[in-house]
């Protein structure tokens, strides 16, 4: 169980303190990194269209757990209005005694922090669509003894997670065999999954009351796990006996990729399961020019399914790899790492900087020209590295 | 960038005719009282650390300053109507590219048409929504698509142009029946001639950072007055 920590609390605030006394001090740029020196200016990447709100502002990230104005939400079947007070979670199918649970109920059983950063599978997929991750204290109660409680009868191998929101879905479309039904959202894990990822029935983002759009009053917490499995609107938890195949298990967030076998490439299609490594560069700054050359600074984020992350690359201009330093705190296995590199000084122009992620099993956040990304021929799991283009004037 | 200072120029002439044939006392004073005015200035931002403008930064490039570009400038009410010196149509284009809308915000007189383009090689889309208009048109990539929006929404009515497979595309189009409105440039000046001398409202809009602020102004015949003009997190919507 994790522990919202009072070191971790003064950390945070300190950090935020820091934050608020940079402001008070410049008064514009209105938002500095943690560490930022005065004399640090943006510099703007040339490839990444503007931020919106509900979404996060890159250029901006500050701040370690996201504030509620840079989430994004993405729903399939709509936004349903789930009334709290008359909230009620089923647990059914395969089990000895099926429950039902009111908020209160959910609220009044053990309390568990999860600190998580949950990305979007299709998140980077586009640059008009790479700004669909944050960063939170989800806080819920652990859903592995409720699920023991009601006693799993054999047989059982799938846990069902249906949402509040519905929507007809046609099958076999324009086929004599088209099938119209209404259905509610659904996604599921393994028995075996349900009992081991640590899950949650969330019902509070960084202390507060989920919002209407990100799932309230319950949404499933999966640590490590792409956002569509995180199930918003939690409505009824069905163990079942058999795969369950709704639209976003068996046909969409299925990732197709070539796979190379001796010479052949074989296209093989699996589910969109846990979240892949991902380092992105979120800012560039540069100080005053000094004989012509100007200093830069890059800041990014790290994160991955929960793998240690070893180390954070960072190369310019098609240059060599160099190492970015990694924020030794805040560290949660399922949150986001901060890291920072000073590239030193570089002439007026055009300029490329890209991060990759390399965790402790060795892997390497790939390219978009290596293999497991240019054979994707899905856009989920866009976990490529991002190339930020900047032009610097002296 | 879209602007548009459209004046009543022939008509001024024609008063200046007149005013100078009749060369009588009666005329004179008619030209005087009929001369419009001008009304410029500058929009600025004044920033509040406790509650920071997060997208500020697209649109202030002198944070210590505050010019404000992209603030919609318009005068409301009084004597403004759509008279019969209206310049020939425009058509002003907003392009597509790197997943988002250039220019974001377009001011436009009511029988002006917009091009919309999409540069970007992936597929996007024109949603045009509001109480004067709407549209809904897919864009392929090197893809064009002109609309022409006949009906006014003054500044307070903007349309809102969006992409529904990339939400975070964002545009603002303003259609007015009068010719006195502005966008503001890089340095948050406006200059909006030719009014005709009497009371107005002065509304600023800048739609992507939610804020509005409006102010009474008195335009005297032949004078300019200045105005400038400080948005806050106070004005706010």
């Amino acid at each position: 169980m994790l522990e919202y920590s009072p070191s971790r609390r003064e950390l945070l605030k300190t950090g935020m303190a820091s934050v608020a006394t940079g402001m008070a001090l410049m008064s514009l740029p209105e938002f500095i990194f943690a560490g930022q020196a005065a004399d640090e200016e943006l510099v703007p990447f040339q490839n990444v269209p503007r931020s919106t709100p509900n979404s996060l502002d890159w250029e901006t990230l500050t701040e370690w757990l996201t504030p509620q104005d840079q989430v994004f939400s993405v729903q399939h079947y709509g936004i349903p209005e789930v009334n709290a007070a008359k909230y009620e979670l089923e647990i059914a199918g395969l089990v000895e005694r099926p429950q039902k649970l009111t908020l209160e109920a959910i609220r009044a059983l053990p309390k568990q922090d999860q600190f998580m950063t949950l990305e979007c599978s299709g998140n980077g997929s586009s640059p008009g669509f790479s700004n669909a991750v944050y960063n939170s204290r989800w806080t819920g109660t652990p859903l592995a003894p409720l699920i023991k409680e009601c006693g799993v009868k054999a047989g059982a191998i799938e846990v069902v997670f249906f949402g509040h929101d519905r929507k007809s879905e046609t099958l076999r479309p324009g086929t004599p065999r088209e099938l119209t039904v209404e259905v509610p959202f659904g996604r599921s894990l393994s028995l075996d999954d349900t009992l081991k990822l640590n899950l949650l029935l969330g019902y509070e983002r960084n202390g507060e009351p989920l919002a209407q759009r990100t799932g309230a009053p319950v949404r499933l917490i999966v640590p490590g796990w792409y956002g569509i499995a995180n199930v918003k609107w939690l409505r009824r938890i069905e163990i079942r006996d058999r795969r369950y195949m709704g639209r976003y298990m068996g046909r969409d967030y299925v990732t197709v990729r070539g796979e190379r076998q001796g010479s052949e490439v074989v296209f093989v299609e699996s589910s969109v399961t846990r979240m892949n490594l991902k380092s992105a560069i979120a800012r560039v700054t540069r100080r005053p020019a000094v004989d012509g050359k100007v200093p830069l600074k890059a800041y990014g984020a790290v994160w991955s399914d929960g793998t240690p992350i070893a180390k954070v690359d960072v190369q310019l201009d098609g240059g060599d790899w160099r190492a970015a330093k990694l924020d030794e705190q805040p560290l949660e296995k399922h949150s986001w790492r901060f890291f920072s590199i000073e590239l030193g000084s570089v002439a007026a122009g055009k300029h490329t900087l890209v991060s990759r992620g390399i965790d402790a099993n060795g892997h390497i956040q790939p390219s978009a020209k290596d293999d497991e990304i240019a054979l994707k021929k899905t856009y989920w799991e866009a976990y490529q590295q991002w190339p930020r283009e900047i032009s610097v004037e002296a | 960038m879209s602007v548009a200072t459209g004046i009543g120029h022939r008509r001024i002439m024609l008063l200046m005719a007149v005013a100078l044939a009749g060369a009588g006392p009666r005329s004179a004073r008619l030209m005087a009282e009929e001369q419009p005015g001008v009304v410029e200035g500058i929009v600025t931002y004044r920033a509040d650390p406790k509650r920071p403008w997060r997208y500020g930064r697209y649109y202030i490039k002198q944070a210590k300053t505050g010019e404000l570009a992209d603030a919609v400038v318009a005068l409301r009410g009084g004597k403004l109507e759509d008279g019969g010196d209206k310049p020939p149509a425009k058509t002003v284009t907003i392009d597509q590219k790197n997943f988002q809308f250039l220019p974001e915000t377009a001011v436009i007189r009511a029988g002006d048409s917009v091009k919309f383009t999409n540069s970007d090689q992936a597929t996007h889309n024109v949603q045009v929504s509001g109480d004067i208009a709407s549209l809904n048109v897919t864009m392929p990539a090197g893809g064009s698509h002109t609309a022409r929006f006949d009906r006014a929404g003054g500044i307070r009515q903007p349309l809102k142009v969006g992409c529904v497979f990339h939400s975070a595309m964002q545009s603002w189009i303003f259609v007015f029946d009068h010719p006195h409105f502005q966008l503001t440039p890089q340095d948050g000046r406006f200059r909006l001639e030719g009014v005709p001398p009497g009371e107005y409202e002065l509304e600023i809009v800048h739609p992507a950072g939610d804020l509005r602020r409006r102010r009474r102004v008195m335009v005297a015949a032949g004078q300019t007055l200045h105005v400038d003009i400080s948005i806050s997190p106070d004005d706010k919507k």
